[in-house]
């Protein structure tokens, strides 16, 4: 065993020859000899912190991230514990949410926050020192409204949209297609079945910017019951001579897409809806770096629909 | 998502977090119910599926003598999965892309294999981009490539029905050949429909090496003779021949790792800046690169450059071996090489004077590839008073596997009263700064190819080049007959020869 490898054992260590290389890699990581990649503050009620704090720390096990959360309250000086991974800031005071975040956020990095409800202006005065803003609350409407006023200094998004990426990957698979392409502008009628309405309203508000409709499509949100894992159950595009739909198939694990009519042989295909995940979720959007312009369309064209 | 089409562009793509995704493609795999085939092609293709990176319209169609039908040939699939897809039991995804996966069979010079071909592309609709795979042994790629001509499956009268070819290494075994497979395959096809593949190309870190130097202002300033002090490449291996021993017999280190694998990492890490990221630009100053690589046989005749060597029996990993002569297949007297090691000198501006040695072997210690950027040491050692310690060169090593990433090796004041120096080392690790798991190889390039993006395959002019530079060394050790031949026990880093030969020059191969 070489200098350097019995150097990184923990001390008593005891491993076969023959599983040295794989023990040192394990090493490596444990010893967490990694490049962090950028601040995530979260910030929410106490109740909303655990499973966030849970999700980042399984990111932290595989990316390089600093850890911020803050939970709501009154206080100026709030309970502090730090670990390895994270610093909690428990019940501080709104108006000090972003003096907090600009002391504890890594320098020269991207700054993510990871908004989970609280006062609104505090929003604002994070979202002010935020790179990116990650909206994740269960009524949005009013979040919506005063974050997008935002997007010109803050990179915007909601975890909605990110549970929407498979859905609007396989929809926009099948616009490669060129007639089906051809046949965008004539689309009559825009159908989503799901349990979310939040996320029904975002799928037609991107289509709608997307596609460029006007009032002559008529869009349908059904909200259905569903399992409450999945925001949308289906999404079905009716037009002339074509139909394109996408819905959950039984199993419930993967997103099935079709298009029949007009002069195009029938297609259909199918993928896994992928890891829903709140760890998978923040993961990609963690992953992202730009300005979302297609997000910030749709979110303003689900605005200006009827609530 | 697809990328180089004419009409009008997808409005659902704007903003997507996917990556593009070929036009339709039917991807027809010679070799189908071979190794390649099961280890690697097959698990990528269900994994880009899965991704969601292959087009709406895709199919799979496997050619190969065996005779199967397409069930079989979907239980191949399958078991394929399984075993190298960690894929217990078929899933959706698996399943569809069964669904669209035919088989057909025949012998490889047989004329009627291809008509049978022909007629299943036409009568199962699949879609018109087809993507050729010769996962066969390069001795048949002249039959496949002719025969595909004759049957004029290789000719394109339309953009959406595209025809690219994907050839494994080795291409050719020296330069005369390397010339008349390039020739042959140049007869049916242009060069732009070519696409030889290198699986260390499609590599993150390699690829990434074009990020760390042209997207980083801090590194390229040094990256020339008057910084660097010299340059070494490792490719290690611990095992030994394996099951390789009819293809390595023939091949050796040289032409296994040295003319493919390795000439690209040195052309990656000495190339001028390119114009832009466009594959023509990328593969240009590549090829500058080897073009200015000065002869490896000196004009007296001398092998001052280059060292081979066979290892014989030991120990690695905690395991005894047999010698390279013992193993199964192997000539009890072979002369292959399977430990190369060589000192490349470029005649550019940027490179002149400043060596790069490669090396490589099987029944080395450790598995590893890496290139290791040795700089020059600082002009004055102005801390010799107080610290009798020499200073270390600076060191940039980029870690090609196992473990992807970059460290960089600096001096740094101890924590003590005294000034005392000591080397440290900082360390980037691809796999877990991000979060993401990185790609295989092959999905990257498979894909690359279906997308008709050439930037990580080799081009024929590149490939010609790098036989130039290495055939007259397999001239020389050819003549030479059954002689020098050094032995290294496995388990050690090479012959003494390869030390001597950094050691004329005041150098040392790194500790690995």
């Amino acid at each position: 065993m070489s200098a350097q490898a019995a150097a990184l054992l923990p001390e008593g260590a005891v491993v076969a020859f023959v599983d040295l290389e794989a023990t040192l890699v394990r090493i490596r990581e444990r010893r967490r000899m990694r490049a962090l990649t950028a601040t995530v503050v979260v910030i929410g009620e106490a109740a909303r912190l655990p499973d966030a704090a849970a999700a980042l720390d399984r990111v932290g096990e595989t990316g390089g991230v600093r850890t911020i959360l803050i939970s709501e309250g009154e206080e100026s000086t709030p309970t502090v514990r730090v670990t390895d991974d994270s610093i909690a800031l428990l019940g501080l005071a709104p108006r000090f949410h972003d003096n907090a975040v600009a002391a504890l956020r890594l320098s020269s990095l991207p700054t993510v926050v990871w908004w989970r409800g609280g006062a609104l202006d505090a929003l604002e005065g994070v979202a002010d020192l935020a790179d990116r803003l990650v909206l994740d609350v269960d009524d949005p409407a009013e979040v919506w409204r005063r974050a997008i006023a935002h997007v010109e200094r803050t990179a915007l998004t909601d975890l909605r949209w990110t549970r929407l990426t498979r859905w609007r990957a396989l929809l926009a698979h099948l616009f490669d297609l060129p007639d089906v392409r051809a046949r965008a502008a004539t689309v009559r009628r825009l159908t989503i079945d799901g349990a979310d309405p939040a996320s029904a309203k975002l799928f037609a508000g991107w289509l709608r910017s997307s596609l460029r409709w006007t009032n002559g499509t008529a869009i349908d949100l059904r909200q259905s019951a569903g399992d409450g894992a999945l925001p949308l159950e289906s999404v079905t595009l009716s037009a002339d001579d074509l139909e394109i739909a996408l819905h959950v198939r039984p199993s419930r694990t993967c997103l099935e897409a079709s298009v029949r009519g007009g002069n195009i042989a029938t297609v259909s295909r199918v993928v896994p809806l992928g890891d829903s995940a709140l760890r998978a979720l923040i993961s990609e959007e963690l992953g992202v770096r730009a300005r979302d312009t297609a997000f910030e369309r749709a979110l303003a064209a689900a605005l200006e629909m009827p609530a | 998502m697809s990328v180089g089409r004419d009409d009008a562009v997808n409005p659902l793509l704007d903003g997507l977090r996917i990556e593009p995704t070929p036009d339709p493609t039917t991807l027809v795999i010679f070799g189908a119910s071979g190794d390649l085939t099961r280890r690697k092609l097959l698990p990528a293709i269900y994994q880009l599926a899965r991704g969601q990176r292959l087009p709406a319209q895709f199919a799979v169609i496997g050619v190969a003598r065996s005779a199967m039908s397409d069930d079989e040939f979907r239980n191949h699939l399958h078991a394929s999965l399984k075993e190298f897809a960690n894929l217990s039991a078929p899933d959706e995804v698996s399943t569809l892309l069964a669904s669209r996966t035919t088989y057909v069979s025949g012998e490889m010079d047989d004329a009627r294999l291809y008509q049978r071909l022909r007629s299943t592309l036409t009568q199962t609709g699949a879609p018109d981009g087809i993507l050729f795979y010769l996962a066969v042994p390069p001795t048949v790629y002249g039959t496949v490539v002719k025969q595909l001509g004759a049957a004029e499956l290789t000719a394109s009268d339309a953009p959406a029905r595209w025809r690219r070819i994907t050839v494994e290494k080795p291409f050719g075994t020296d330069l005369a050949s390397a010339r008349q497979l390039n020739a042959l395959l140049h007869q049916h096809l242009e060069e732009r429909q070519i696409f030889r593949i290198d699986h260390y190309l499609g590599k993150e870190t390699v690829q990434n090496l074009l990020v760390f130097r042209f997207g980083n202002g801090m590194f390229e300033p040094v990256w020339n003779r008057r910084y660097i002090d010299h340059v070494q490449i490792t490719a290690a291996e611990t095992v030994g021949v394996e099951r390789r021993a009819a293809y390595y017999e023939g091949a050796g280190a040289l032409r296994d790792m040295v003319q493919n694998h390795l000439m690209q990492l040195l052309a990656l890490v000495a190339m001028e800046p390119p114009m832009a990221f466009a594959a023509e630009n990328v593969r240009d100053r590549k090829l500058d690169v080897i073009v200015s690589a000065q002869p490896l046989l000196e004009e007296n005749g001398s092998g001052a450059n280059f060292v081979r060597a066979q290892y014989g029996a030991g120990w690695v990993s905690g395991a005894e071996v047999p010698a390279y002569r013992r193993e199964d297949g192997v000539n009890p007297r072979s002369t292959t090489e399977t430990y190369v090691a060589l000192r490349i000198l470029l005649d550019s501006w940027r490179w002149a004077g400043v060596p790069f040695y490669i090396r490589t072997g099987k029944r080395l210690p450790k598995r590893t590839t890496e290139i290791a950027i040795q700089f020059r040491r600082p002009p004055l050692h102005i801390f010799r008073s107080v610290s009798p310690t020499a200073i270390a060169s600076n060191l940039l090593i980029i870690n090609v596997q196992p473990d992807e990433g970059i460290s960089i090796r600096f001096e740094a004041k101890l924590p003590a009263t005294r000034m005392q120096l000591a080397p440290v080392m900082m360390n980037f690790r691809y796999g877990s700064a991000f979060g993401t798991p990185v790609p295989e190889a092959y999905e990257t390039l498979l894909l690359d190819a279906m997308l008709g993006d050439p930037t990580l395959f080799a081009r024929h002019d590149f490939v010609e080049s790098s036989w130039a530079l290495i055939t007259p060394v397999l001239e020389r050790w050819r003549a030479s007959g059954q002689q020098d031949v050094p032995a290294y026990e496995a388990g050690e880093w090479g012959p003494r020869d390869a030390d001597d030969m950094l050691a004329k020059d005041g150098r040392r191969w790194r500790t690995l």
